[in-house]
């Protein structure tokens, strides 16, 4: 018995959730980032566990973490300067990108600045067709002097992608070794060996970012080690994945490309973890912060997966827990156009100078200086104490604003809301629509510390029948590192026509990949309990030019029953857009094997449900809906399983503000989970 | 007004969710794979008379941001709830721009009261005619391109107008991707009457419906204090597709731009006569079709990238289109490839922008983009078709940073295919795939590069197919010094003994073992190259995107062996190209040059003139002969109007059905009136 904690790093709060084994109950507590001396915060926040909560640092047996080091540093360019080895004559695979450029009706939009400059992208005679078969021999020489020449240009290591690498990634191999032999100790990393799929750009890019990204994320998981040794933590730290998984921080070290996404991740697979434990079919989270608003769809506990998930300026194409931005978060700032109509966004004040009401530099108003303006936030301090918030500044920052359109401060500040939820009702929307998804049959759960002030608004507007704010929504993604699985992709890109010749190959393939799988369970994780193999191939009809990916039944490939596997397409195909062709011609582009390693995860208590009416705190003036009102302000702390109450209301709690409209009706559940519910009576 | 500047940002917030939920649906469904890739459709939320609202910024194609479907919706007085109406006929109404776009619309209705619509097109993969796909350049008449389908009711009371659609399938070579598309169609349309719904219930539709008109009303406004920044004046400018038919002579748009307070006039007069190929524009002389503002939008967008884009975006611009001109032909003029110059338009359109707003807008982008197929076979024998990319230019160089490579401006919306797709596909060897250097031109913002396709076939009776090729004459032009792009090229077998330049071909038989080399039209540049910083031009050559001599004769920046500066010799350099300088707004290309000694303004003043004149079904003919016989004959001083005019003398000499010569023998050459 021991204490398992939980670690999310992002870029102004790391957060920490401690689950006592023995008395199973969940503890959290935030701490200051520490972007200057990564580690630190760790060191901290423990810390400060064993003051605030008794936790002895030598008892915390089991220690996740999830990290926004890998996005932040592709975000702001501060990667390893790196040379690219592709094919002659197909040198500008990052500067083409796919073409499409980012801003449609703006003659001036350009594509983002590729990773590495043209000038280190080095074309390497030698070349191989689709079928595997070489049409002409790797040129060692040519790769001898390239590699001369990127280390004399200064560069800090090299990313190999050659056309039809995903088929066999000999060649790769070859230039690999000459290089390593030509400089030794230089980083070297091969498309085919980070992610080995077909399309060139998007096998270059992720190998590119994985590379990039490689130097920090490994120079920080070492402090991060040699900090919780320091401290006296016996566990050996894990982190959370981007495919909502966790891995060894000594295997991160090696597979940088696979935790790029750890933090966004972290936290769906907490959110998914409250879904599956209230029993919510359906849900799309919503995580909010300074400077991000987030959703994910999450089906039966579990989350929808995607690849070409957003990183800054680009995509990277491994399986990730799909996360879709739906805004610039409670930074984002309010202005009047010069025809005198109220906006919001895009800029953001970020975490820095942050909104006026921190008063921390920033003068203009932002969507949570209009909360505090309207009363509706503001009556504790922020985030365990960190910030304090400054009414003033917020109201004479969203007071410039009502001057310029002739509103009182209020009227602006509740006008900044409206439009800030209309933007994020507009890209949910979409969202949806893209994934034929209705929101009237979604819970909404809300996290991160400006989710659950924002949640019901855009529940009401996206007609959604439920809200779900759990205990502790500010450390939901310190959370998910505690409840995720051991969870890796294996994949190999087979590019086949489906048909009687494809089902030996198809065997052969999952055998070797399943081989893989369980090797990597073993023997790289150490793991030895009871594990899951998902199958599944990203499929599609001759001609299209995006691939589906149909889950397969591991009977019906062992008993190659061809039918069977090709239906899962069809059927996958109908859910997806409505329609399927059971004539046409199919394709079998890549096979796909998940291997999962369940861990013990924590359980939560239940208490007893008392069904009654819940006691306000006080009560406390605010601006709803159009009128100034008086409404109930309940502290989260003082809410027990089972009572319920109605909107207009607000909660109040360490990391976050739950903000509750009229004609929602408010119940706390078993797991003190806050279940808003419109319309319903109390 | 009922809703106030603090609310409206709201409104429009939900009118794009819908128009973005529609477009969403509308891609998510989509049968045929074209749609789902080349993104070419588009959706509405209109008001009640059929000005759109609202639709997707972020997926479809980017012309019909403001499209009316005013026209269409005005020929049918009895709509009813669950009623679908559609054309894809270029020529009713002038909404549909050629026969593979379906344009729907559908009303909705709330409490029994008509409160707007919802409209959206696909463009459909074939719709029979004459070619596979409908479309060729070679095609003279709009009958040869396929089904045309009138304005029709096409569904009431749930019922499918079955008829209909088992004639449209009769007519077309894939009848199941028809059927599928126009069923993504119809959910479409559904998403967003239940969208209208939800906007209502939200509003109110007394909101809802003056809302709508406020929209409409803002973006006008906002379009309105944009072009009240431009400077009053006449910005004219010409630009040229290389080929007015296959093997043919240069098409000319030409457009004065008329800049009063905040209204514009763009006054097409002097623009060539409709072709007998299917390049036309099909804009019904309607001043604010969406082909006639894709340009505008572009400009005004581009300029104030936070503006909203609908119908009433454009409310401030009139415009002179004279009939039986390419930008207003008439029927039956083909227009299937109508894009290929109203790619031109809207570089002209940007053009004589730049004239009045030389600090804010880019050079020409590369434009000539040509989307390249192949037909082959594989060794098993079956027919393979499929589309091999995009291969086109890059931006043209702005006014603060250089042009997007490859791709961009008004051609940003196109995606590439990887070349392990092709490969994989196709029994294609793909030799090179990348940019040109020194294709981009040369200024103080360097134009895109150009791209550049290499591949190999192997089987008998294949077929390449390059779409909208143009520019391997005349060039993308440079602004304020900026230089022109370099011209594009089309070769067969480019290393073999008998190279062939084909020019501007867009369909090409292969032998098994030939090669075809496509390089697109490098981009303008802007501003004076030899203000470019020497560590650019440094930066540039490192990368390979200027040469070492492109450097010394473009930039003036001379580079020793090791790569360093030769500081004095550049200084050198510099110093004459700066005393040299042209002071010129605009830097042409060669083939434009040589063109323009032939065909000056005075000469094409006279002659737009005649053709004015001249039965609509004679001008293109007119124009062929008189091309003809001028052909090298250089200009004098005086302009040259007087061997255009004894030319023309000649031909109306032969045929009494063009009016004689001496009806435009006034001397001199006064300035052509709008019709």
């Amino acid at each position: 018995m021991g204490y398992r904690v939980g670690v999310d790093i992002g870029g102004s709060f790391t957060d920490f959730a401690v689950f006592d084994e023995q008395a199973k109950t969940l503890r959290s507590l935030k701490v200051f980032s520490r972007p200057d001396q990564p580690g630190a915060e760790v060191i901290e926040g423990v810390k400060g566990l064993a003051e605030r909560y008794n936790v002895p640092p030598e008892e915390i047996v089991y220690f996740t973490h999830g990290t926004t080091v890998g996005v932040n540093t592709v975000v702001q360019r501060k990667g390893l300067k790196l040379a690219l080895f592709v094919t002659e004559h197909f040198r500008d695979v990052l500067e083409l990108a796919r073409l499409k450029i980012p801003n449609m009706y703006s003659l001036l939009s350009k594509r983002p600045a590729p990773l590495v400059t043209r000038d280190m992208v080095f074309g390497i005679p030698g070349r191989m067709l689709a079928d595997a078969s070489v049409a002409e021999p790797l040129d060692e020489i040519a790769v001898e002097a390239a590699a001369r020449d990127a280390v004399a240009a200064g560069a800090e290591g090299v990313v190999i992608s050659f056309l039809h690498a995903y088929r066999d990634g000999t060649q790769e191999r070859q230039a690999k070794a000459i290089i390593e032999r030509v400089a030794p100790g230089l980083p070297v990393f091969c498309s085919s060996e980070t992610w080995p799929i077909v399309r060139e750009y998007e096998r270059t890019v992720t190998a590119v970012i994985g590379g990039y990204v490689q130097p920090r994320v490994s120079h920080y998981l070492g402090s991060l080690q040699q900090a919780l040794k320091d401290v006296g933590v016996p566990a050996d730290p894990r982190l959370t994945k981007s495919n909502g998984g966790i891995m060894t921080a000594e295997q991160g070290k090696q597979q940088c490309v696979q935790m790029i996404l750890s933090g966004t991740a972290s936290g769906v697979i907490g959110a998914s973890y409250v879904a599956e434990m209230c029993g919510i079919e359906r849900c799309m989270s919503l995580d909010i912060g300074g400077t991000t608003a987030d959703v994910a769809l999450i089906k039966d506990g579990t989350p929808q997966y995607g690849i070409g998930e957003r990183i800054g300026d680009f995509q990277i194409f491994i399986p990730s827990v799909s996360v879709s931005s739906i805004g610039e978060g409670g930074g984002s700032i309010a202005w009047v156009d010069r025809l005198g109509v109220l906006k919001v966004g895009p800029e953001s004040a970020g975490s820095r100078p942050g909104p006026a009401c921190y008063g921390r530099g920033g003068t203009r108003a932002t969507i949570t200086d209009a909360f505090v303006a309207t009363g509706l936030v503001g009556h504790s301090d922020l985030g365990y104490n960190a910030v304090h918030v400054d009414v003033e500044k917020a109201r004479t920052a969203v007071g410039e604003l009502a001057a310029k359109i002739d509103r009182s401060v209020e009227e602006t500040a509740e006008a900044i809301i409206n439009i800030s939820i209309s933007g994020m009702y507009s890209e949910c929307s979409g969202l949806l629509s893209r994934f034929g998804v209705d929101p009237r049959d979604l819970s909404l759960l809300a996290f991160g510390g400006a989710g659950p002030m924002m949640a019901c608004f855009l529940a009401r507007e996206l007609k959604m029948g439920e809200v779900v704010v759990p205990p502790t929504p500010g450390v939901l993604s310190a959370l998910g590192g505690l409840i995720a699985d051991l969870k890796n992709d294996f994949i190999r890109t087979l590019y086949l026509d489906v048909g009687p010749d494809a089902v030996p190959v198809l065997q052969q393939t999952f055998a070797e990949l399943r081989k893989a799988a369980l090797s990597w369970l073993k023997d790289d994780q150490g793991y030895g309990g009871p594990h899951e193999l998902i199958y599944s191939a990203e499929m599609r009809y001759r001609g299209q030019s995006f691939e589906l990916d149909a889950s397969l039944d591991a009977a019906a490939i062992e008993e190659g029953r061809l039918d069977a596997l090709v239906e899962a397409f069809h059927l996958a195909h109908e859910r997806m857009y409505g329609h399927a062709d059971r004539d046409a011609p199919v394709q079998l582009i890549t096979a796909r094997l998940v291997i999962v390693g369940k861990t013990e995860k924590p359980e939560f208590p239940k208490s007893e449900l008392r069904p009654g009416p819940a006691k306000s705190d006080r009560s406390v003036e605010a601006f709803l809906d159009g009128g100034k009102r008086t409404l109930p302000l309940y502290r989260r702390a003082d809410l027990l399983a089972g009572q319920s109450f109605s909107g207009p209301a607000i909660i109040t709690q360490d990391d976050c503000t739950t903000v509750v409209p009229g004609g929602f009706n408010v119940t706390v559940d078993t797991f003190g989970n806050l279940r808003i519910v419109l319309g319903a009576a109390a | 007004m009922i809703i106030d500047k603090a609310t409206l940002q709201v409104l429009a917030n939900h009118c794009a969710a819908a128009a973005e939920s529609m477009g969403y649906t509308l891609m998510r469904t989509a049968y045929s794979t074209f749609v789902k890739e080349t993104e070419d459709f588009s959706c509405q939320l209109m008001n009640s008379r059929g000005a759109t609202v609202a639709s997707p910024m972020t997926m479809g194609a980017t012309w019909y941001t403001g499209l009316d479907y005013g026209p269409v919706i005005r020929m049918f007085d009895d709509y009813r709830e669950g009623d679908v109406y559609g054309t894809n006929d270029p020529y009713s109404g002038h909404v549909a721009t050629h026969s593979p776009d379906m344009h729907l619309w559908a009303p909705v209705f709330h409490g029994g009261e008509l409160v707007c619509f919802v409209g959206n097109h696909i463009h459909n993969t074939d719709v029979g005619g004459a070619v596979p796909a409908s479309l060729s350049r070679t095609l003279t008449e709009v009958h040869q391109e396929g089904i045309r389908i009138p304005p029709t009711l096409l569904v009431r009371d749930g019922v499918m107008n079955e008829e209909m659609v088992r004639t449209l399938e009769l007519n077309v070579r894939v009848p199941e991707q028809n059927r599928g598309d126009l069923n993504a169609q119809f959910a479409c349309l559904k998403v967003g009457e239940r969208k209208v719904h939800d906007i209502i219930e939200r509003f109110g539709v007394e909101a809802f419906k003056a809302g709508l008109d406020q929209l409409l009303d803002y973006a006008e406004e906002q379009a309105r204090s944009l072009v009240a920044t431009i400077p009053d004046g006449d910005y004219e400018f010409a630009d040229y597709a290389d080929e007015d038919a296959a093997n043919g002579y240069p098409a000319r748009i030409n457009l004065t731009v008329k800049v009063r307070g905040d209204t514009l006039l763009f006054d097409f007069t002097g623009t060539d006569p409709q072709l007998v190929s299917s390049l036309n524009m099909p804009t019904g002389g309607n001043p604010r079709h969406s082909l006639i503002t894709v340009g505008l939008v572009y400009v005004l967008y581009t300029l104030d990238p936070t503006i909203i884009l609908n119908s009433g975006t454009v409310r401030m611009l009139d415009a002179i289109l004279p009939s039986g001109t390419v930008v207003n032909c008439e029927f039956p003029a083909a227009v299937g490839m109508r894009s290929l110059l109203s790619n031109v338009l809207q570089a002209v359109i940007v053009g004589a922008f730049t004239r009045a707003l030389p600090d804010k807008l880019p050079a020409s982008p590369g434009n000539g983009l040509s989307l390249v197929n192949v037909r082959t076979t594989t060794r098993g024998g079956r027919t393979i078709m499929a589309s091999i990319g995009p291969v086109g230019g890059g931006a043209g160089g702005g006014p603060y940073e250089d042009g997007a490579e490859g791709s961009g401006a008004n051609m940003s919306f196109l995606k590439n295919t990887p070349v392990e797709i092709s490969e994989s596909e196709i029994p294609i060897r793909i030799h090179k795939y990348g940019l040109v250097p020194d294709s981009g031109g040369a200024g103080l913002h360097r134009g895109g590069s150009a791209l550049l396709m290499e591949f190999q076939l192997f089987a008998p009776q294949s077929m390449v197919t390059a779409r909208n090729r143009d520019r391997s004459m005349i060039s993308a032009w440079g602004v304020e010094g900026g230089q022109p792009g370099a011209q594009s090229t089309f070769t067969r077998n480019p290393y073999g003994p008998a190279p062939e330049e084909l020019r501007n071909a867009d369909i090409v038989p292969l032998q098994p073992g030939d090669t075809l080399r496509l390089i697109g039209p490098g981009a303008g540049g802007y501003g004076p190259a030899h203000e470019r910083p020497i560590e650019k031009v440094v930066e540039d050559v490192r990368c390979g995107f200027v040469s070492v001599a492109k450097a010394r004769a473009g930039y003036g920046v001379a580079l020793n062996g090791d790569g360093s500066v030769d500081e004095a010799e550049t200084a050198k350099l510099r110093k004459a190209m700066a005393a040299s300088a042209t002071t010129d707004h605009f830097s042409h290309g060669s083939g434009r040059v040589a063109f323009e000694s032939v065909w000056t303004k005075a000469r094409y003043a006279l002659l737009t003139r005649i053709l004015r004149e001249v039965p609509v079904t004679w001008r293109f003919f007119v124009k062929h002969e008189l091309f003809r016989v001028l052909e090298g004959r250089t200009a004098g001083r005086d302009g040259g109007t007087g061997e255009l005019l004894a030319a023309y003398g000649d031909l109306a000499a032969r045929f009494e059905d063009l009016p004689p010569a001496s009806a435009f023998a006034d001397g001199a050459v006064v300035p052509v009136a709008a019709e």
